[in-house]
């Protein structure tokens, strides 16, 4: 289970909805105790690939490393990723996948028409072969 | 001695540590002293090759590795060394 408390909840939507019709990106900080997860931060990140961003996202790594340090000076941990789908749904797609990694939780939000619609919260297996839903509170 | 941070989902295997510290005099060598350590980081780190997996970025300090010379890039006590994924996705 992985809970977002409202105040980084509402900064990942306006992010997704600010940036569409390109698909947005960012970390979420917070606290686990095994699988149960609690996100208090949303940290937009800049979607850093070169082509065509209405399908396409990437997070540089040296933008992540700032947010592991971000995570530690204030006592938090990295949670997972969250990025938006526009006009498609909350689906943890084969380039997902492909391009993830198996440590964090992946919220996807779809917006369709420039707002939010849906959500949902992958967990990609360790062979990056499957994902499987979260069960996702907001 | 380096110090190597532990990313929060690793940490479960590396006895809940959020940092390690290991001798080496390179990367690789550190890395392999922390898996020795916690051998069940190894698969999460490496793969069956016995290569770094594709999406695990090492940086010491501020430099990513695959810009100095990888595996063998030197280490100084007082380094930092932190284990950065790729991420990246898309609809399609």
């Amino acid at each position: 289970m992985i809970r977002v408390h409202p105040e980084p909840w509402a900064t990942m939507v306006a992010h997704a909805e600010a940036t569409y019709p390109n698909e947005c990106c960012g970390a979420m900080l917070g606290t686990a105790d095994g699988d149960d997860k609690t996100v208090t931060v949303a940290l937009p990140l800049e979607n850093a690939y070169t082509g065509a961003q209405e399908d396409r996202y990437e997070i540089r790594p040296e933008d992540l490393l700032r947010v592991e340090r971000e995570a530690r000076q204030r006592g938090l941990d990295v949670i997972g990723i969250f990025h938006s789908h526009p006009d498609c749904d909350a689906y943890f797609s084969k380039t997902d996948l492909e391009n993830s990694c198996p440590w964090y939780s992946f919220i996807v939000l779809s917006i369709q028409k420039g707002k939010f619609h849906h959500a949902n919260s992958w967990l990609p297996n360790a062979e990056q072969t499957k994902a499987e839903q979260e069960p996702l509170e907001y | 001695m380096a110090k190597i941070l532990i990313p929060t989902p690793l940490r479960q295997y590396a006895e809940k540590n959020n940092s390690v510290e290991v001798s080496g005099s390179t990367v690789g060598e550190a890395l392999a002293n922390l898996t020795t350590q916690f051998p069940d980081l190894r698969k999460n780190l490496y793969n069956d090759e016995g290569k770094l997996r594709s999406f695990v970025n090492v940086y010491v300090n501020d430099e990513d590795i695959r810009y100095l010379q990888k595996d063998a890039t030197a280490i100084a006590d007082g380094d930092t060394i932190s284990i950065v994924p790729s991420i990246a996705g898309g609809r399609s």
